[in-house]
C-alpha cells in the first residue's frame, strides 16, 4: 500500500449502489453513526452502564467509569431516556437487574450452640430431604455433581437448579445480594440442607454495604476487614440455621497461584471457626488437600485409584472440572449421611418376612 | 477483548477513524493495524502476543524460502518444515495434555504403571485460527496458487484484529489483495456492516446467553434431574445456542472488518435449513470446511481413488475436524458422526440402482427435520464432558417422559424459534432492511442502530459470557 496513494478527489463522490441496492456510505458517515450511536446507546443504557462501572474491581478503572457514568445516568433519568430499558427489562420480568441494594441484614446475635448434638431426623420418600445449592461461580460443578448424584434417591430433592452467580460473593453485595437472596430463598423454598460455597472473589479489602461508621483499614486481611467478613459469615450461617436447614459451607480449593492461595487460606480460617462455633448446625467441608498433588502443592490432574490421570482442576487454575465436583459432591453426601437417617425408610417399606 | 464490551468499544472508536486516516499512506497503516491487532490480543495475556509475532515471522519466511527456490524435492522439504512447525505448536499448547493424559491411561487400563506428568499448557486463544491460515499461506505459496506478499501485508494479514481470535479463516487471496491498495473511502457498505454486528449482538448476547443459562447448562449439567421434555428441548436449545454464538461472533467480525473498508467471507449459510450432512457442512463455518476439504481432503486423495478411498478420507477428515475443535474423545466421536454420516449419504447415493427422485416441498422437509435430528445428536458429544456425560443424556432423553418439565419455558421456545426461524427467512428480506437502512439519513442511522444496542443491552444477561469458538 506503500506507493498507493490516492489521487486528490475534488469532485463529491457519486452515488454508488451495493448488493441488493444497498446505498454505499463514506467513512466518514461510518464513523460518524458508530460514534454517535455508541454515545446515544449509553445514554439510553444508562442505568445498567453504571451498575457495570460500580461493580467493578476498585481501582482507577471503577473510579474513572464512576465518574463519567454518573453524570451520564443522571442525564439519562433527567430526560427519561431510562424509561424504554426500564419497560424492557419489565417485559422481560428483570425489572430490578440496574438496582444497586448494599444492604447487609444479617443476625447480629448467634443462636446458641446446643451441649449435644440433635438426633438424627428421619427421611422418608414421603418427607424429602430438600437441598440448595448455592454460591459463587465456583459452587457451579460441584453443585451440578450433587444434583447428579441424588437424582435416583427417593428421599432426597433438589428445591432447584444450582444458583451459583459469576462475581458474586460476600465482600460486595452491590454485584449480588446474598444477604437478601438467601432469607428470601430460605422463606421461600424452606430447605432442609443448604450448600453454600462462597468467597473465591473475596479475597481482596474493598466492601460494600459497610454498616455506618465502620471503615475497613489495612485492606485483605486486617483486623477490620476480618472481623467486617466473620460477621458477614457468621451472619449468614445463622440465617441459614435458623431458618431450620442444615449448613454445609465448601471450603476453598488449593490455586495454581500461590498468593492466591494465602488469601483463600485466611478466608478458609474465618469459615472454620465460625463453623466450629455452630457445631451440629454447620458443617465445613475442607476441600484443600482433594486437590494437591504428591508434593502437597496445587496439581491441574490427579491420578484416581486405577492410575488414570484425571483432569480436577479447570486452564484457569482455580474452578473445577466434572472429576472435582463428582468428589465434592460425594464428601458432600457423606455430611449428609451423618446428619440424617437417609436409609432406615427401606427396612421400614420393606414386606415382613 | 471480547467484542461485546465496552472495552473493545473505546478500542474500535480509536481504531476506526485513524485507521482510515493512515489507510491512504500502506506505509503508515500497515504498522499501525498490526499494532492495534497486538493490543487487541494482548488484552487477553500479552505473553502470547510473542507466539503470534513468531508465527508470522515463521510463516514469511519459508513461504519466501519455497517461493525462490525451484528445485521439487526442496520446496517439499521446506514445505513440510514450515507446516510441521505450526502443528508442533498447535500439538503442544492445544494437544499436550490430551496426549499425554491419554497415554498415560491407556497404559493403566493395561496394568502398566509408565507415570506421566501431564504439563498445565495454558491454551492461547484463537491459536487454531491463525495457525491455520499461516498454514493455507506457505502452501498457497508452494502450489504456486499465491506469490508471497511482504512481512508487513502478511503482519496485518495474519494479525488482523476481526477475524483473530475465532475466525472466519480468511484465505491469502481473499484478504492480501485487499491490502494491497488503500479501501475506498467514498464507498463503505455500512449498512450491510451495521445489520451484521447489530444482528450479531442480538444473537450472542441475547439469544446464546440466555439458551445457555436457562436450560443448557443445567440439562447437560445433572441430566437426571429433568424430564424427557427438558432434555430433549436442552438438546436443540444448546444447538441453537452454539449457532447463535458462532454465527452472532462471525457476524460481528465481518461487520467490523466492512467498517474498516475489508471483505471477509460468509461463514454461514442457514446450516440448520440443510437437507442433507454434505449440505450443513457447505453451510456451517463454511471457511472452516473449505480448509478441510483442499487441505486435507484433497491431499489425502479426496475422491479420486474408488468409494473406499473416499470413504475414508471423508471419514478421516471429519475426525480430524472433530479433533481441531477441542482435545478430547467427545470431539472425535463428533467428528466421526459425522464422517459415518457423509459416508452413508454418499453411499446411498453411490449404489448401483440409485435414481434420484424429483424433489418435493415434504421430501425436503423431511430431509431438513432428519438432517437437523443427525446434528443435534453429533452436538450431544459436543457439548458432554465425557462419553457418561453424553450416555446420560442420552438415556434420560427415553426415560423420563411424563415427567414435570421444570425449564421449558415460553423465553426459552421463542429463543429456540427466532434460531431456526430465522434460517428459514426468505434471502431477500434481510437485503431488503439493510437496503432501506441504507437511504435514511445518517441521523436516522444512528438513532436505529442505538436502539438496536438498547434492546441487546437490556435484553442480555449481566456481564458477557465468552464465545465458545474461543477455545477452539
Amino acid at each position: 500500500m506503500a506507493d498507493e496513494t490516492h489521487d486528490k478527489r475534488t469532485r463529491k463522490p457519486r452515488g454508488r449502489v451495493g448488493e441488493g441496492g444497498r446505498k454505499l456510505h463514506s467513512a466518514g458517515s461510518a464513523v460518524v453513526v458508530t460514534t454517535f450511536a455508541l454515545g446515544l446507546a449509553v445514554l439510553l443504557n444508562a442505568p445498567g452502564v453504571h451498575k457495570s462501572a460500580t461493580i467493578q474491581q476498585e481501582g482507577w478503572k471503577r473510579d474513572l467509569a464512576l465518574a463519567l457514568t454518573g453524570p451520564l445516568k443522571e442525564t439519562s433519568e433527567a430526560l427519561y431516556l431510562d424509561q424504554p430499558r426500564r419497560g424492557l427489562k419489565a417485559l422481560a420480568g428483570r425489572a430490578d437487574d440496574d438496582d444497586i441494594d448494599t444492604g447487609v441484614a444479617v443476625p447480629e446475635t448467634p443462636a446458641e450452640t446446643p451441649v449435644t448434638p440433635p438426633p438424627k431426623r428421619k427421611i422418608t420418600p414421603d418427607r424429602k430431604l430438600r437441598i440448595w445449592v448455592a454460591g459463587d461461580s465456583l459452587v457451579i460443578v460441584p453443585g451440578q455433581s450433587l444434583l447428579r448424584a441424588i437424582g435416583g434417591s427417593p428421599v432426597m430433592e433438589p428445591v432447584s437448579e444450582v444458583d451459583g452467580r459469576i462475581a458474586s460473593g460476600l465482600e460486595r453485595p452491590d454485584v449480588f445480594n446474598w444477604f437478601k437472596e438467601i432469607p428470601k430463598r430460605m422463606r421461600k423454598d424452606k430447605p432442609g440442607v443448604v450448600v453454600l460455597m462462597f468467597g473465591a472473589n473475596d479475597d481482596h479489602g474493598f466492601m460494600t454495604g459497610l454498616p455506618p461508621g465502620r471503615e475497613i483499614e489495612g485492606g485483605f486481611g486486617s483486623e477490620s476487614w476480618e472481623a467486617e467478613y466473620r460477621r458477614r459469615v457468621g451472619g449468614l450461617m445463622d440465617t441459614v440455621t435458623r431458618g431450620g436447614a442444615y449448613l454445609v459451607w465448601v471450603g476453598l480449593p488449593i490455586t495454581n497461584d500461590p498468593a492466591q492461595t494465602a488469601r483463600f487460606d485466611a478466608i478458609n480460617s474465618i469459615l472454620v471457626t465460625e463453623a466450629d462455633k455452630r457445631r451440629g448446625r454447620v458443617s465445613y467441608l475442607d476441600t484443600y488437600f482433594f486437590f494437591a498433588g504428591p508434593d502437597g502443592g496445587y496439581a491441574e490432574y490427579v491420578a484416581n485409584a486405577r492410575g488414570a490421570l484425571v483432569k480436577m482442576r479447570a486452564d484457569d487454575g482455580v474452578h473445577f472440572e466434572r472429576a472435582a465436583g463428582d468428589l465434592i459432591a460425594r464428601q458432600v453426601l457423606k455430611r449428609l449421611h451423618q446428619r440424617f437417617d437417609l436409609s432406615s425408610w427401606r427396612r421400614d417399606a420393606a414386606p415382613d418376612g | 477483548v471480547l467484542f461485546p464490551t465496552a472495552t473493545f468499544a473505546i478500542f474500535f472508536l480509536v481504531v476506526l477513524p485513524l485507521s482510515w486516516l493512515l489507510m491512504p499512506r500502506g506505509e503508515r497503516w500497515r504498522p499501525f493495524i498490526v499494532a492495534a491487532s497486538f493490543v487487541f490480543y494482548s488484552a487477553w495475556d500479552w505473553r502470547f502476543v510473542l507466539l503470534l509475532a513468531a508465527s508470522i515471522v515463521w510463516n514469511q519466511a519459508f513461504a519466501l524460502a519455497i517461493h525462490r527456490r525451484s528445485d521439487a524435492t526442496k520446496r517439499k522439504r521446506l514445505l513440510a518444515l514450515a507446516v510441521a512447525g505450526n502443528l508442533a505448536v498447535l500439538g503442544y499448547f492445544k494437544y499436550a495434555d490430551f496426549f499425554l493424559t491419554s497415554t498415560n491411561n491407556a497404559f493403566a487400563w493395561a496394568g502398566v504403571d509408565v507415570p506421566l506428568e501431564a504439563r498445565s499448557v495454558i491454551l492461547p486463544v484463537g491459536i487454531s485460527f491463525f495457525t491455520f491460515m499461516g498454514i493455507s499461506y506457505v502452501v498457497d505459496v508452494y502450489r504456486g496458487d499465491f506469490a508471497p506478499t511482504g512481512l508487513g501485508k502478511f503482519a496485518a494479514y495474519l494479525s488482523f484484529f476481526p477475524h483473530l481470535v475465532a475466525g472466519p479463516i480468511v484465505r491469502p487471496g481473499e484478504l492480501v489483495p485487499q491490502l494491497d491498495s488503500p479501501r475506498d473511502p467514498r464507498y463503505v457498505d455500512t449498512s450491510r456492516a451495521f445489520f451484521l454486528i447489530a444482528t450479531g449482538l442480538f444473537m450472542k448476547v441475547v439469544i446464546s446467553n440466555h439458551l445457555a443459562t436457562s436450560i443448557v447448562d443445567d440439562v447437560f449439567g445433572a441430566p437426571n434431574q429433568y424430564s424427557s421434555l427438558d432434555v430433549l428441548v436442552g438438546i436443540y436449545a444448546y444447538a441453537v445456542q452454539i449457532y447463535a454464538d458462532f454465527f452472532g461472533y462471525t457476524n460481528i467480525a465481518i461487520g467490523l472488518a466492512l467498517l474498516l473498508g475489508f471483505q471477509f467471507p460468509q461463514n454461514f449459510d442457514s446450516p440448520y435449513a440443510a437437507v442433507s450432512v454434505q449440505d450443513f457442512w457447505r453451510r456451517w463455518h463454511m471457511t472452516l470446511s473449505r480448509w478441510l476439504r483442499d487441505y486435507v481432503y484433497i491431499p489425502l486423495g479426496g475422491n479420486r481413488g474408488g468409494r473406499l478411498l473416499t470413504y475414508r478420507n471423508l471419514m478421516l477428515t471429519m475426525l480430524l475436524g472433530g479433533l481441531w475443535h477441542g482435545a478430547g474423545w467427545t470431539f472425535v466421536a463428533w467428528g466421526a458422526i459425522h464422517g459415518t454420516a457423509l459416508v452413508a449419504e454418499r453411499w446411498w447415493h453411490d449404489r448401483p440402482g440409485y435414481v434420484a427422485r424429483p424433489s418435493t416441498a415434504w421430501s425436503r422437509a423431511w430431509k431438513r427435520f432428519v438432517t437437523f435430528q443427525v446434528v443435534c445428536f453429533a452436538w450431544i458429544f459436543f457439548r458432554a464432558d465425557s462419553f457418561a456425560d453424553a450416555w446420560d443424556i442420552i438415556v434420560r432423553l427415553f426415560t423420563a417422559w411424563g415427567e414435570p418439565s421444570q425449564l421449558v419455558t415460553g423465553g426459552v421456545l421463542l429463543a429456540i424459534a427466532i434460531g431456526i426461524g430465522s434460517q428459514y427467512l426468505p434471502r431477500h428480506l434481510p437485503l431488503a432492511v439493510m437496503a432501506r437502512f441504507s437511504r435514511l439519513p445518517i441521523p436516522v442511522q444512528a438513532a436505529t442502530l442505538s436502539l438496536a444496542l438498547l434492546v441487546v443491552h437490556a435484553l442480555g444477561p449481566e456481564g458477557v459470557a465468552p464465545f465458545i469458538y474461543f477455545q477452539f
